[in-house]
């Protein structure tokens, strides 16, 4: 394809890394636990679409394996497993929150430039294809981190775990065009087992304490 | 060496948790259970003890086609997890079965609680003869979500909070970790080029110096963070006073003695191959600066304590902050002091978890007030307890006294490394012993309170003999026995783990 020089393949992988960045903060936008899932669903799909063009254009066919299993295990079985949970929990919103909105979204926009400070020293080693991707993956586990800081629902704070893994995934694929087979495959295992054991746990919580709201997991003080 | 094929061998030490694993899930009756769990702990021993054989002669063994590596400092840790495995399984015959007998948790459960157990096991085994960094990772993410329903094994309200508690914070933590991984592979394959090997320890340790030490250093920050969540190094430490509260004492003991350990390993690891890139000042500056802070945070807060368990599992931040202390001042003496650290205070923690399931089950209340009188109650628990407090307290003749005099002698002659060491020279010493001082205090008082004065009426006096009581007597003894005669062949696999830590 000749019109598919370098640079133009540099543009298409950083612009479906900042969606995935973009996405991140509808999640800390949006305040309903549903829409949450489906942005992070969609989120996953971004993941899915970078990883696979990473793959067509070096070449590299094992990332391929990684994107499919992008697609079935974090678009496909997870949200749907949150959604049960969410339907079982009759809960959909989250009501209080330590730090509203806007404030959260002015955070994570510093979060974002902090991204970019610490990866500056190291950006330029990386490859010419993918090397801005770094810094968005940093970004996105940063504001997973605080993600999960801020909110008090365990389905929220669950769906941040994700994110973070989501932008791990972004890093490698973008750093290092995947890691080892053997070692991915490890790792959408332990998502996926975290992410079960996660579900069942807000059901357990759901059934002793009546709420999912994590603020009232308080009987262990000092 | 003859007779001696890796792949066999390390075959069955991975093998054993994991079909036994299985095995319980299928079976039903506590007889066959704890056979099975004795059989699998005893093949790991088995096949540890073939390997470290290996290990002396060849010094390092490789299996399965370069997947499995194993030397001197993963032999250590694979004692530990051996040991401490064997004791434990004694331990859970008499305590599982009466949990059983009293109803706490249904029969079929105990099942559940075998399977998570081998593979909790499994997870640590793998963790530590992991050749590549990101199967290490995989494992030790696989220990957290194994242990997490263990922790939260009696369901109450308290337990099922702090088993949330350890799995969101440990899955953060280590994701973290995961991303130095990532910045790890991400400098190896500038230099190795696009082979799948580049995160194998082999190959990295080969390569090390070349690697570029920006990146490496970004990388061990979040190799550090991430793993020090698991270890429980201040301030990633708030998980840890409440798994081990609720953590049924077993797996208390495991989680203490062991998989903190497997953690410091992983740290020591990837230590070693940033030292190559980096000067070791800054990772040893790093280790000792937050083992540090553990060490003294973790003294004051024994002193506010009123529920024996959470005593000692600050106890076990305290300790592992001086191990860090010893790792990261390094020399031979701190690397060795470090490392025989790690051992004694597995043993001396799991003693301690042992003794404090026998109170708990007797007493049944974790708060310090209104345990009394033990040594009429349950003196041979009450012994255990006074032992392993005593050790805990690193007086002699225990053999934590030893190592901490190894890890104070180092840090005072050489001081912190890096630039921490310039402007303050002796206070790091003054601070480490006047916090021994305070935990001493605080930890003796409690316990002397709890051994001595008038037993409560209401609680049955007299102490059944059970299978139980073999590991109480073995580790009380092996405790006080090491600080004389540590055997010539552990020794030499300590000193041979330390040389491969301070090599480079």
């Amino acid at each position: 394809m000749p019109w598919l020089t370098p640079h133009i393949a540099t543009q298409i992988v950083d612009f479906s890394s900042a969606m995935l960045l973009l996405t991140c903060f509808g999640i800390v936008a949006q305040r309903r636990l549903s829409a949450c899932v489906d942005l992070f669903a969609l989120q996953s799909l971004f993941l899915a679409m970078t990883a696979a063009l990473v793959a067509f254009l070096t070449g590299t066919p094992h990332i391929y394996i990684a994107a499919a299993l992008t697609v079935v295990v974090k678009v496909i079985v997870i949200p749907r497993v949150l959604k049960g949970v969410i339907e079982r929990l009759n809960v959909t919103r989250e009501l209080v929150m330590k730090i509203n909105v806007p404030a959260s979204l002015l955070i994570c926009g510093a979060l974002v430039m902090i991204a970019f400070f610490i990866t500056q020293p190291i950006i330029p080693f990386g490859h010419l294809l993918t090397r801005d991707s770094l810094a968005i993956a940093l970004a996105i586990v940063l504001i997973g981190f605080f993600t999960m800081i801020s909110r008090q629902k365990a389905v929220t704070q669950l769906i941040a775990f994700l994110v973070m893994e989501n932008g791990l995934f972004l890093g490698a694929t973008a750093a290092t065009y995947g890691m080892p087979l053997i070692v991915e495959l490890g790792v959408f295992f332990d998502v996926l087992v975290a992410a079960l054991i996660a579900g069942i746990y807000t059901n357990r919580l759901q059934d002793a304490f009546d709420s999912v709201d994590t603020s009232r997991l308080t009987k262990l003080k000092e | 060496m003859t007779g001696f094929n890796a792949n066999i061998v390390v075959g069955f030490l991975l093998l054993a948790p994991l079909t036994a694993g299985w095995l319980s899930l299928l079976i039903n009756g506590s007889r066959w259970l704890h056979v099975i769990n004795l059989i699998s702990i005893g093949t790991l021993i088995g096949a540890e003890g073939f390997i470290a054989r290996a290990v002396f002669s060849q010094g390092s063994v490789t299996a399965f086609a370069d997947i499995v590596y194993v030397d001197a400092l993963s032999s250590v840790i694979l004692f530990i997890i051996g040991t401490v495995g064997l004791a434990c399984s004694l331990y859970m015959r008499s305590y599982m079965d009466e949990q059983v007998a009293r109803g706490v948790i249904a029969p079929k459960r105990l099942s559940l609680f075998f399977f998570l157990f081998h593979m909790f096991l499994l997870a640590m085994v793998l963790a530590t003869v992991a050749n590549s960094l990101g199967v290490q990772w995989v494992a030790i993410e696989g220990t957290t979500l194994a242990t997490t329903f263990l922790i939260a094994f009696w369901r109450r309200r308290e337990s099922l909070e702090a088993g949330w508690k350890y799995l969101i914070l440990c899955s953060v933590g280590i994701s973290l970790a995961l991303f130095g991984v990532v910045l790890m592979y991400y400098s190896s394959l500038r230099v190795l080029g696009d082979v799948s090997s580049a995160l194998n320890i082999t190959q990295l340790q080969q390569v090390a110096s070349q690697l570029d030490p920006h990146i490496l250093k970004l990388a061990f920050v979040f190799l550090f963070v991430g793993y020090g969540t698991k270890v429980g190094l201040v301030p990633m430490h708030s998980w840890l006073p409440d798994a081990y509260t609720e953590a049924p004492a077993p797996v208390a003991a495991m989680l203490a003695g062991v998989l903190e350990t497997v953690a410091v390993y992983a740290i020591l690891r990837c230590r070693g191959i940033a030292d190559q890139a980096l000067s070791s000042d800054f990772t040893g500056g790093l280790l000792a600066l937050f083992g540090l802070i553990s060490f003294a945070l973790a003294a004051f807060f024994i002193l506010l304590q009123h529920n024996y368990k959470r005593l000692f599992a600050y106890s076990s931040i305290e300790h592992m902050g001086l191990a860090m202390v010893g790792f990261g001042v390094g020399g031979p003496l701190g690397t060795f002091g470090g490392l025989f650290h790690l051992i004694n205070h597995a043993f001396a923690k799991s003693l301690a978890f042992f003794a404090a399931g026998n109170i708990h089950r007797r007493f049944r209340t974790v708060e310090i007030d209104q345990v009394r009188g033990l040594i009429a109650v349950l003196p041979w628990s009450a012994l255990a307890l006074l032992i392993s407090g005593l050790a805990l307290t690193a007086l002699p003749p225990f053999a934590l006294f030893a190592s901490e005099m190894q890890i104070i002698t180092a840090l005072s002659s050489s001081g912190l490394p890096g630039e921490w060491s310039e402007p303050v020279t002796r206070l790091p010493v003054v601070l480490l012993l006047f916090c021994s001082v305070v935990a001493f205090a605080g930890f003796l008082y409690r316990i002397t309170g709890m051994v001595w004065g008038p037993a409560p009426n209401d609680v049955a006096h007299g102490e059944r003999w059970s299978m139980g009581h073999i590991p109480i007597i073995l580790l009380g003894a092996v405790l006080a026995g090491f600080c004389f005669a540590l055997p010539a062949s552990l020794r030499r696999l300590i000193e041979m783990a330390s040389t491969l830590l301070l090599s480079r």
